[in-house]
């Protein structure tokens, strides 16, 4: 078919949606920032070793004041035991100072991922080291455990580590997986039930429409994630918002090196500013539902990042709270001239 | 300790304190769950060189409960075996910890290659561990690893004051090394911090005092200052002339502790 450009205004989108939808699309159309000022945000998935200091930036400047990332699988299968090693030690130092550059703090959770529990001979001796990591200051939970495949390795280095998390008193960041998700979903908390957990230790991740209700029925956290094409959009998280409440509820962004966006939860948040949800609502499923959760591991304090990132006593330099060391001084991203 | 910690944390510290080695490395990576992050505000150091300046008081214990494994470091195979398991799974608290602790360390000359780890390290509080208030580095490095501590420092913008020995293991290389670096700056259009200058005192030559003299006909008050310490403390018989060229009078009261401040480099 042939068009003529200049005739646009005369061909309407057949996609203009209700009169609310165009009101958040011309609002939006203005940035996120405005709407989610002076709220602060705490995404407990975010797989930072994958992401860029403008990254860091950026969430800083939106608001995220702290994160989680958990330990997962890095793209491909690791060949051997270092590899997992050095990438747990990583979390808990060079991805932690990196966050700390930016004022956030850096939390992390530890575990065996799912995908590459099925290398049995290597799994063993993960399982080997993992208590080591799990009582290291500032992991918060063991993660991010369960099922990819369900095949029977999976299961059984998922129930080992729910035995692990048990014994620690450790939250548990449970991944749900992408196909069969309902049923693989049902079967993770059956497990984690079966094995004498609170249900309130234990955060189920990547929900949606179809899994909220059981998840919130039995007591687990439900955490959703903002993952364009593969996971939660944020209108659909806004509708689920308003449909169970904030309850237990938390949003997240799970931004690692797939197509992702690391500002999922401030934008998820403006959105629902936009869309008439009350700040304390926003606050709870942003902020406030992740902290408690995980805080049950002892680990976090909320003084250390809540007014900012207080930089330690011992990191002063001749008495100036300046961290130094590695620190690239704050650009300007617009700026044409790089000094 | 005593005086500045809780008697609960006493107590736990002493029951950790008898354990074996691995209880003791548990203990060391436990620590921040029962020893506080208060700033430990008098504690007199066992080492010249040693200071505990800043140190928080989880930091003290697991440095502590590292001087304990150092005694109990009979079967050497043993230790070195826990130490390297702790060094290879270290948190960055626990990093900045064994660092601190490395003048203790039982066979000190065997963690030559950890300590320049340190200094390789990006993360700003680990290479202040190994490099300032440590009497380690000055021990145990040789001129190249002492040099790449010292340049880095400068580099970073890092209080080379802070360095144990900065002026005993001082050599003409990494003097030279300093004049090469700092034209490079010059070339960009940054600085140096004018402290830095007091290396070049006792080698000061024909080449050298170039630098001197650049420094006094620039503007800046500190890189005035450093360069006249520099021509005050000299054996160099050139200093002479530059000093009457820019017309500077010896005096007594000037000090490099005037330069010991951070200065923006950049």
């Amino acid at each position: 078919m042939c068009t003529n450009p200049h005739q646009q205004d005369l061909n309407p989108s057949h996609f203009e949606g209700s009169e609310e939808e165009k009101i958040t699309a011309s609002e939006v159309e203005h940035g996120f920032l405005p709407h989610i000022q002076g709220m602060k945000f705490f995404d407990p998935h975010m797989h930072m070793s994958s992401r860029t200091t403008d990254d860091y930036q950026a969430l800083a400047d939106a608001g995220v004041v702290a994160l989680i990332e958990p330990s997962f699988w890095l793209g491909q299968p690791r060949t051997g035991l270092a590899s997992f090693q050095d990438y747990f030690a990583s979390l808990v130092g060079w991805e932690r100072f990196r966050s700390s550059q930016f004022g956030i703090k850096h939390y992390c959770t530890i575990g065996l991922n799912s995908r590459e529990a099925n290398n049995e001979a290597l799994a063993e001796q993960v399982m080997e080291i993992l208590p080591l990591f799990l009582q290291k200051e500032g992991v918060v939970g063991v993660g991010e455990i369960g099922f990819d495949d369900q095949t029977a390795a999976e299961e059984k280095y998922y129930r080992a580590q729910l035995e692990l998390a048990k014994e620690m008193g450790l939250p548990v960041q449970v991944h749900t997986p992408h196909r069969d998700k309902k049923k693989g979903t049902e079967r993770s908390m059956a497990i984690a039930l079966e094995h004498g957990l609170a249900p309130n230790m234990v955060i189920i991740d990547h929900n949606n429409e179809e899994t909220c209700k059981s998840v919130l029925d039995q007591g687990f956290y439900a955490a959703f994630t903002i993952y364009p094409f593969t996971k939660m959009g944020n209108e659909r998280m806004v509708e689920i918002v308003k449909q169970y409440g904030p309850t237990r509820i938390m949003v997240n962004s799970a931004a690692d090196w797939g197509i992702s966006d690391p500002l999922a939860l401030p934008k998820t948040a403006a959105l629902m500013k936009i869309k008439g949800i009350d700040d304390e609502t926003i606050r709870q499923v942003t902020y406030q539902n992740a902290l408690h959760a995980f805080a049950q591991s002892g680990q976090i304090q909320e003084s250390d990042f809540i007014h900012g990132l207080e930089i330690d006593q011992s990191l002063k330099f001749n008495g100036n709270t300046v961290l130094r060391g590695g620190q690239a001084p704050r650009v300007n991203k617009n700026s044409l001239i790089i000094r | 300790m005593k005086g500045q910690a809780q008697d609960s944390e006493l107590i736990w510290t002493e029951q950790k304190s008898s354990l074996d080695l691995k209880g003791l490395s548990l203990a060391f990576v436990m620590c921040p769950r029962f020893i506080s992050k208060k700033i430990v505000a008098h504690a007199s150091s066992v080492l010249p060189g040693w200071t505990f300046q800043n140190w928080t008081l989880d930091r003290l214990v697991r440095v502590f409960f590292l001087s304990l494994m150092a005694e109990k470091s009979s079967d050497e195979q043993a230790y070195t075996h826990q130490m390297n398991l702790l060094f290879d799974t270290a948190e960055m608290n626990e990093a900045v910890a064994l660092y601190s602790a490395m003048p203790v360390f039982s066979h000190g000359d065997k963690w030559l290659l950890r300590a320049t780890d340190a200094v390789r390290s990006n993360i700003g509080i680990v290479f202040d561990a190994i490099a300032f208030g440590n009497p380690y580095p000055a021990t145990y490095f040789p001129e190249l690893a002492w040099n790449q501590l010292v340049l880095k420092c400068i580099f970073n913008d890092k209080p080379i004051h802070q360095i144990f020995g900065l002026m005993e293991r001082n050599n003409p290389s990494l003097v030279q090394t300093l004049s090469d670096f700092a034209h490079e700056r010059w070339a960009a259009g940054r600085r140096v911090p004018s402290q830095v200058w007091r290396l070049y005192s006792p080698y000061l030559n024909e080449n050298l005092v170039q630098d001197i003299d650049y420094l006094l006909s620039h503007e800046d008050p500190n890189d005035v200052l450093a360069g006249t310490l520099v021509l005050q403390e000299s054996n160099f018989s050139g200093a002479k002339a530059l000093q009457e060229k820019y017309g500077i009078q010896a005096n007594k009261d000037l000090s490099w502790a005037t330069l010991e401040n951070p200065e923006p480099i950049y």
